[in-house]
């Protein structure tokens, strides 16, 4: 008896319940307004040190995201209109702390879904995630396997959208013919390195040299320039380096005298690498991640609300910090909220099924459709169109929209191969 | 009798304590627990005098021996523990060779090199340490009941008691090796170096010892961690980590055993529940760096000097007098 009464031990039912005695308590003083009620949406995600860039930029959009919908009314679910609130927890990429703040946000704070960075954070979260069945979303799929069952990737499939950018430059510039690459040697570098391989090899793009990978810890960027175009490529790719790596390989491709052409998943926070470089260098800079006051995001294939409008409001709140992130976790809310919406329920379980009815959905960029089991053993990634950014007079400006699963259906068996040679595919990981 | 009733109300405490505590605040008695086995055993490596900045990639040599020893040769989880932190100290043995050729300021930099050397080789060698996504999947440790208590090791409560018990007899082992003729002679080490050298005292092989000691604890306080977490990567046991530890036992001071810990306990309190309470949950490096830089303005001996004017205060009159006269 005494047994039974000590052990505290944690299944989707108690979760459930506890939960949901956790919501309602919360809300009893409050019960008088149906106004008032509330969902708590949990934030995981580094919010301070070196990767705090892909974390906070995502928490300011989502408040502004927030103020937008409960100003609209709410979340409308079958028992009444709910206001939305954030819980942030700050993660600092540790996976141990990662685990604290999931076992916070859902046992402490009641949260109904949580957004996370993903990455080496996700293996410390898992165990919750399987013992909870709480609904997670991670920016990267690389977290994904058959196993993750209640993950879900729906607003980047990084780094498979990379492959957009190459394609891009290879049809439109085919004067480029040589290319080099580097990337810091980690869970977020790697998957990177293989997608840009793949990508340049179905370009028709030479790799002059091996990927240069260096450590992390990294702080001289001037020998790794150095090497990097000692063979006098046409292309530098900078993979998906963190901005603390992105901003001083570029100041050193400029003070080294590079004069070709640069690709990078990101770059964050461009304006001042401008400033530290110049706008001539950084003309044609080829990335990924759109300002949302580009026009191109006004057609009516994008399911994102008012991009100019967040864009203006973001930038109005916190000058100089868009950045990739910015409007991702708005983007996952958006789906989010349709489901539970469609659902009827803020419950994980309704929620999921919900949001993957029928395969598809209303992807920032397009609709788009659930996929990855051959790369992921899962189909959990929402996967569609995505930009292809440039900058040009000192502004991103996206170039075209161009098909992620198009370029799959041609040049897949690429992606497996280098995949596989850098042992990332879902079977190959840890 | 007294001290029976000491140990008693210790036990109790312990016992009670997580259920006290918040879900969160249980995680993090756990991270705790686990970092104070951490810290003490550096402090055993500094009583012979020399600060080594390598002591969590060898804490990470105990968590990526065992997670292996379980994951990939199937050894029962407790024994993996084990051979963990005999792994670390093994590696700890084999590391002195060069290093304890360097003393002071350049060991501490040749710790740093040989860390960063090892955890180069886990990032390296994706088979079998899984290179820089590391090792995910750690086997748990294994449920059990004994009867009155269910030990669920996915809950954060059984595996503070778990955890808690081991590191408690830890922490016992290693005071009792600090007041054993070993533990002086390690104080030797440090403040008479050359008169104990002098007495036939092989500085070297005392230094090695501790640092082989100091390793092996932390050894089992990385598999302690990875069977907890389940997964483990380079970059959890880089230098900033370090960092964390070195402030712990310098806030806290090293004086005394309890010194270290009682940094432990206050900052990571500090830290993880105090400041995330308060709602600085973005401000916390800012924070956290100006009361540990004012810690050290206005107590450089540390915590640990706090306590013992506390308690020098509450002693008869004349006490110390009777102490120095036996």
């Amino acid at each position: 008896m005494l047994s039974k009464i000590m052990k505290s031990g944690l299944t989707r039912r108690t979760f459930l319940q506890s939960t949901a005695a956790a919501a309602a308590a919360s809300s009893m003083p409050r019960v008088a307004l149906a106004a008032d009620k509330v969902i708590k949406i949990g934030f995981l995600a580094p919010l301070t040190g070196p990767v705090a860039a892909w974390g906070k930029p995502g928490l300011d959009g989502c408040e502004i995201w927030a103020e937008r919908v409960n100003a609209a009314g709410g979340i409308k679910l079958a028992d009444g209109d709910y206001q939305v609130e954030f819980v942030g927890y700050d993660n600092e990429y540790d996976p141990a702390k990662a685990r604290t703040g999931a076992t916070k946000l859902i046992r402490e704070d009641g949260v109904s879904f949580i957004m996370m960075l993903g990455g080496d954070t996700w293996p410390g979260v898992q165990p919750v995630a399987d013992k909870t069945g709480m609904l997670f979303s991670t920016l990267l799929p690389s977290d994904l396997s058959p196993d993750t069952t209640t993950l879900i990737a729906p607003a980047e499939v990084h780094p498979i959208y990379n492959v957009t950018g190459v394609e891009w430059l290879a049809e439109n510039k085919p004067e480029l013919k040589t290319a080099v690459m580097c990337a810091q040697d980690d869970a977020l570098g790697l998957p990177s390195v293989a997608t840009y391989l793949a990508a340049f090899e179905a370009a028709g793009i030479e790799m002059l040299d091996d990927p240069l990978l260096f450590d992390p810890a990294t702080t001289d960027f001037a020998p790794v320039v150095t090497k990097l175009i000692s063979g006098n490529p046409d292309i530098v790719c900078l993979d998906t380096c963190y901005s603390d790596y992105v901003h001083p390989i570029a100041e050193q491709l400029f003070q080294q005298g590079f004069k070709g052409q640069i690709i990078s998943c990101t770059a964050d926070f461009y304006d001042q690498m401008i400033a530290k470089t110049s706008e001539e260098f950084m003309e044609g800079f080829i990335f990924q991640f759109p300002d949302f006051d580009d026009a191109a995001l006004n057609s009516d294939q994008i399911n994102f609300a008012d991009p100019n409008g967040f864009y203006a409001e973001f930038n109005k709140r916190f000058p100089g910090q868009w950045g990739a992130v910015s409007w991702e976790y708005a983007s996952i809310m958006d789906l989010w909220k349709a489901a539970a919406e469609k659902a009827g329920s803020a419950e994980p379980d309704a929620v999921a099924a919900a949001m993957k009815e029928g395969g598809t959905g209303k992807h920032a960029f397009g609709d788009a459709k659930w996929w990855g089991t051959e790369l992921f053993g899962i189909d959990n990634a929402l996967v569609g169109d995505w930009p292809v950014v440039a900058i040009e007079g000192g502004k991103a400006t996206i170039k075209e929209f161009r098909s992620i699963p198009a370029w799959y259906d041609k040049h897949g068996d690429l992606l497996v191969k280098h995949m596989k040679a850098y042992d990332q595919m879902w079977d190959q990981r840890g | 009798m007294r001290n029976l009733i000491i140990l008693l109300a210790a036990v109790a405490a312990f016992i009670a304590l997580p259920h006290g505590l918040s879900f969160s605040q249980q995680e993090i008695l756990v991270f705790l627990t686990i970092n104070i086995l951490l810290v003490s055993s550096y402090r055993l490596l500094t009583l012979t005098g020399e600060w080594s900045l390598g002591h969590v990639v060898i804490m990470g040599v105990g968590a990526y021996a065992s997670a292996l020893f379980s994951k990939k040769l199937g050894v029962y989880v407790p024994v993996s523990i084990l051979l963990g932190g005999i792994t670390a100290a093994l590696l700890a043995v084999l590391l002195s060779f060069p290093l304890f050729r360097m003393k002071g300021f350049y060991f501490l930099i040749g710790s740093f090199a040989a860390g960063e050397i090892i955890r180069l080789l886990w990032k390296r060698f994706r088979d079998p340490f899984g290179g820089a996504k590391g090792i995910k999947g750690i086997d748990p440790m294994p449920d059990f009941s004994i009867g009155i208590y269910d030990f669920d090791f996915f809950e954060p409560v059984s595996y503070y008691y778990m955890s808690g018990a081991v590191v408690a007899f830890c922490l016992w082992v290693l005071w009792r090796i600090e007041k054993s003729p070993v533990g002086l002679t390690f104080h030797a080490v440090h403040w008479q170096d050359k008169l104990a050298e002098a007495s036939g005292v092989n500085l070297r092989a005392y230094r090695t010892l501790a640092f082989a000691i100091a390793s092996g604890f932390a050894g089992i306080g990385g598999a302690l961690l990875a069977h907890y977490i389940g997964t483990i990567n380079p970059n959890s046991f880089d230098v900033e980590v370090m960092v964390f530890v070195l402030t712990w036992a310098i806030v806290g001071g090293t004086g005394t055993f309890y010194g270290p810990i009682l940094g432990c306990v206050v900052l990571t309190v500090l830290n993880e529940i105090v400041l995330r309470e308060m709602g600085f949950e973005q401000m916390r490096p800012l924070i956290y760096g100006a009361i540990m830089i004012l810690s050290i303005l206005f107590m450089p001996k540390g915590l640990e000097s706090v306590v013992q004017k506390i308690f020098s205060r509450r002693a008869p009159d004349g006490a110390p007098k009777q102490e120095a006269a036996k």
